[in-house]
């Protein structure tokens, strides 16, 4: 299993713990993270299971790829970091990941 | 646990003209009997917004349920009907996610915008024609602006539209389960496929091949290089239109008739480009056109009941919003409503299936109503309007609207 914290836009934060395999998305939802909507069930469809991946941890968890990339147009507030979480998927090398999330998925 | 026999479920009569007049109200009584689920001569009505939720996020244990359409329609072995049973949403799991992925890239939120000149120069031409008249039946005028925008992005003869725009006029009522438009409907279905087989083969052997850029050059650029059938390439274009024709046309028609009670929110949306999306979500919330059949594909218990594998269910997108449970004052048009993460809209459907041309649709629609909204002033409503049937693409029949015209307002720079 691997840890990650979710901080919320209030600052409150929730740590998971996720086995390797599974997205991001499907971490927070199966534990009960508020904020992760993913109302396409994780195709790359909605843009509303979007996080943001601390500084220190870009690196690992790479960058958004094409698909996401055209996904995330979708926000206005663009940022640094983000992603959508369900194309992100938990391996041993992101045990202690910290992403936020934004005040609203639309 | 009770079965749904042993459910004293009441009946709703869905394929009546005065259910499509207020669907609110029949399934609002419904809940009075049962919170959640209703029985008709088509299949059962889930019309709780969390139960809609609940289930229809459950993609693992629904099929969508096109071929009990066809099969109450008697249209099995017909063009329309093998089209219907074989387009990219009933396909098997695998084929449908392999097809869905393909294609996905050319329907994004990055795709939708590159689009929002093209749109705006369309519905402004449109406006250019029909705005002097001071007064029209708004939805034979909204009819015209999804189709061609279609038109543009695939690169067909515009003077073909009149036609085509009858057959899909026709196959948005092919759901109405109305078994006397069954010949229409493959008059229909085989002009559409006509004209869909010929562009494709037509680009395909043209020297611009590629060149364009459009929709429909990406199309058969990304099914070439996914290895996706010919046969399969053409039913998505035809799906592409069938789909985003009187979707888009019954938004915009049933928008319209909302903020024709709401002048100081219509102004707004002359003034507002942004305001317009917010218009438009609100809008949906109120309104879209969408109740989605699918079966259960295997026994699935929900709230202590018993749905069987192979019941067939219709979900009601398009009235969940308004459910008195899951919104506060849920008959109140407010923009400016705050969207609970729990209670969003849920118009474009859930899971796997949700619309794939959803970002293109609402850009279109917002790029429309902040033209519509300078160019049709002070609009007022000239008659009476009716409703098409609720089963299949539900909405309005008919606007008829005078206004003042007036010229567009100038960007800012």
């Amino acid at each position: 299993m691997v840890k990650v914290k979710f901080v919320q836009a209030d600052g409150s934060e929730k740590v998971v713990e996720i086995a390797p395999g599974l997205s991001l998305m499907e971490a927070a939802q199966s534990s009960g993270v508020p904020g992760i909507l993913a109302d396409c069930g994780g195709n790359c469809s909605c843009g509303t299971c979007r996080v943001f991946v601390e500084a220190a941890w870009r690196e690992r968890t790479g960058t958004a790829n094409e698909l996401e990339q055209d996904m995330l147009e979708m926000h206005a507030n663009r940022q640094d970091g983000e992603r959508l979480s369900c194309q992100l998927t938990m391996t041993a090398e992101l045990d202690g990941l910290v992403v936020s999330l934004p005040a609203s998925q639309f | 646990m009770q079965t749904l026999a042993e459910l004293d479920l009441p009946h709703v009569a869905v394929e009546d003209p005065a259910f499509a007049a207020d669907p609110v109200r029949h399934f609002r009584e419904a809940k009075g009997q049962h919170p959640w689920i209703a029985a008709s001569d088509i299949g059962y009505w889930v019309h709780d917004y969390t139960a809609i939720r609940d289930l229809l996020s459950q993609d693992d244990k629904l099929r969508p349920a096109y071929d009990g359409i066809i099969e109450i329609m008697g249209a099995h072995g017909t063009p329309w009907g093998r089209f219907t049973e074989q387009q990219m949403i009933s396909l098997p799991v695998e084929q449908h996610r392999m097809l869905r992925t393909t294609f996905a890239t050319k329907f994004t939120p990055r795709f939708a915008n590159q689009l929002r000149p093209m749109m705006q120069a369309t519905i402004k031409r449109m406006l250019d024609e029909w705005a002097p008249k001071g007064s029209f039946d708004f939805e034979e005028f909204a009819s015209s602006f999804p189709i061609s925008v279609m038109f543009t992005l695939v690169g067909a003869p515009v003077e073909e539209i009149p036609a085509i725009r009858a057959s899909l006029e026709t196959l948005g009522l092919a759901f109405s389960m109305d078994k006397s438009r069954i010949p229409e409907i493959h008059e229909a279905f085989a002009r559409l496929e006509t004209l869909v087989q010929r562009i494709i083969a037509e680009r395909r052997a043209s020297p611009e091949k590629g060149q364009r850029g459009d929709l429909l050059d990406l199309l058969i650029e990304t099914s070439d290089e996914g290895g996706v059938p010919q046969r399969q390439l053409e039913d998505l274009v035809i799906f592409f239109f069938i789909a985003g024709y009187d979707t888009s046309k019954n938004v915009l028609t049933y928008t319209i008739r909302l903020l024709l009670d709401r002048p100081d929110l219509y102004e707004r949306c002359a003034a507002d480009h942004d305001y317009c999306r917010k218009v438009l979500e609100e809008g949906l919330r109120l309104f879209n056109p969408g109740s989605v059949p699918r079966f259960t594909d295997q026994d699935i218990v929900y709230r202590d009941v018993l749905l069987p594998k192979d019941t067939m269910l219709w979900f009601t997108l398009n009235i969940s919003g308004r459910d008195q449970l899951a919104f506060s004052d849920p008959d109140t048009f407010n923009p400016d409503r705050e969207i609970d993460p729990l209670t969003r809209p849920i118009a474009f459907s859930l899971g796997k299936h949700m619309c794939l041309g959803q970002h293109i649709a609402r850009a279109q629609l917002q790029e429309a109503l902040h033209q519509i909204a300078q160019r049709l002033r002070n609009p007022s409503l000239d008659g009476e309007y009716g409703w098409r049937p609720y089963p299949g693409a539900w909405g309005l029949k008919g606007l008829p609207i005078k206004f003042t015209p007036a010229d567009a307002i100038p960007e800012p720079a």
